[in-house]
């Protein structure tokens, strides 16, 4: 797999930093699993933090946050890596995409029950957990070969990982493995460009807004 | 300058040693050194615990994810690679992973090495150095040579941990500024460590 479109620095800081909605993580995360030049970008801003920690001030400890440094080494056991890995080895459902993903996906991506918005178009908005279940949007999204989606824009950031397939936008040419990084003020109409359907992951952190008639209506749809 | 029980008696205020941190955290994950615990302690709590309110949570919250922070310390010493990271980097990732965790009650998405799906590391580049940690000098090199417009955007989002939206709101600019000083700033950074091989 070759990847061409990587993770804009701007939205990766904020995934170093935690400050990245849960949604729009899901999606770096997803990326960064096939995507060795985007890890070592987070792993430099890792090391930039990890310099930022050591030239803090200090705050003063109390007794008792004084006190625990005896106390956790005396009670609390470490933990037996190799158990551990191999115990996550077996919770890997086999879904065929990257973990950070299949954890939040209810079955594999050959049995999603797609659900379509108009033909040839179809999704699968996925569940959501946690205080951030509200804010923004991921979902799954299939187009059918020579598609062309609703034209949109949005609000706040949108960004696309292309599992299988690929789209043609303004933008250029989006092959699986390819992040889309999309702020507000872009408006694209991404077309299925190959026999097979694209099916993308697509994250907001804010709903989605359509332009035109046709699509407004649609709005009720996808905005769920 | 280490005392009977193992703190140094520098390390309140002070600048403590990268190296001997690292050091002390490969003893811990090897021998279960209570010891080098304590020292690693001492060094690194009480900056995490200013780290944390700095970046806008309440003392009391900072100070549970501070002790949680360092009993994972302590728990998953041994997954430390010291090639990978610096001991520094690797508790601020940990702290990082808590706090989150707390405040949206799920765990912040990661990828997973074990994953079957995961791609590895191609063989080793020269580029792929510059991110371990003989190469911190070059980065804090890398970092001073930024404009201040620049550097106040990342001490903002690494020391007190905003958003790209509250840096816009408490620098008067709009998002995009925010967002295409960070891209500038990392391209000049990344120019820079090749600059400087």
């Amino acid at each position: 797999m070759s990847i061409r479109h990587h993770i804009g620095d701007d939205t990766l800081m904020a995934y170093v930093n935690g400050t990245l909605a849960d949604s729009l993580s899901v999606v770096v995360a997803t990326h960064l699993a096939i995507c060795p030049k985007c890890r070592e970008s987070e792993e430099l801003m890792e090391e930039m933090a990890g310099l930022f920690l050591m030239e803090t001030d200090t705050s003063t400890l109390s007794a008792t946050e004084t006190a625990m440094a005896d106390a956790i080494p005396g009670s609390t056991l470490q933990e037996d890596i190799s158990e551990k890995q191999s115990r996550r080895m077996h919770d890997y459902s086999n879904t065929g995409v990257p973990m950070p993903l299949a954890e939040r996906m209810p079955a594999t991506l050959d049995d999603i029950p797609w659900r379509t918005l108009i033909p040839g178009i179809s999704h699968y908005p996925l569940p959501r957990t946690g205080s951030e279940k509200k804010k923004g949007t991921l979902r799954l999204l299939k187009i059918a070969p020579g598609k062309t989606m609703p034209e949109h824009s949005h609000s706040g950031q949108e960004l696309t990982l292309i599992l299988r397939g690929s789209y043609i936008d303004d933008l250029g040419r989006f092959q699986s493995g390819d992040i889309a990084d999309l702020d507000s003020d872009v408006h694209h109409q991404p077309v299925a460009d190959t026999a097979e359907d694209c099916i993308c992951l697509i994250a907001t952190d804010a709903p989605l807004k359509f332009s035109g008639f046709f699509s407004r209506l649609l709005q009720p749809v996808f905005g769920i | 300058m280490t005392s009977p029980d193992g703190i140094r008696q520098d390390a309140a205020g002070s600048r403590a040693i990268p190296q001997d941190l690292d050091r002390d955290l490969i003893a811990i994950g090897q021998d279960q050194d209570p010891t080098a615990f304590k020292r690693l302690f001492a060094d690194l709590a009480p900056r995490l615990k200013y780290f944390l309110i700095k970046g806008g949570m309440i003392e009391s919250a900072a100070e549970d994810v501070m002790q949680e922070t360092m009993m994972k310390v302590w728990r998953k010493a041994a997954l430390f690679d010291s090639s990978k990271a610096s001991a520094s980097t690797w508790v601020y990732t940990i702290a990082r992973n808590v706090k989150i965790d707390r405040l949206r009650k799920e765990r912040r998405p990661e990828p997973d090495p074990e994953d079957p799906c995961f791609v590895p590391d191609g063989p080793e580049t020269g580029e792929q150095a510059v991110s371990r940690k003989q190469d911190r000098e070059r980065i804090q090199k890398a970092m001073a040579l930024l404009p201040p417009e620049q550097m106040t955007i990342i001490k903002m989002s690494f020391f007190e941990e905003k958003s790209h939206g509250e840096i816009a709101e408490l620098l008067g600019v709009p998002l995009g500024t925010v967002k295409s000083r960070i891209r500038l700033a990392f391209g000049k950074i990344r120019a820079e460590l090749e600059a400087l091989q």
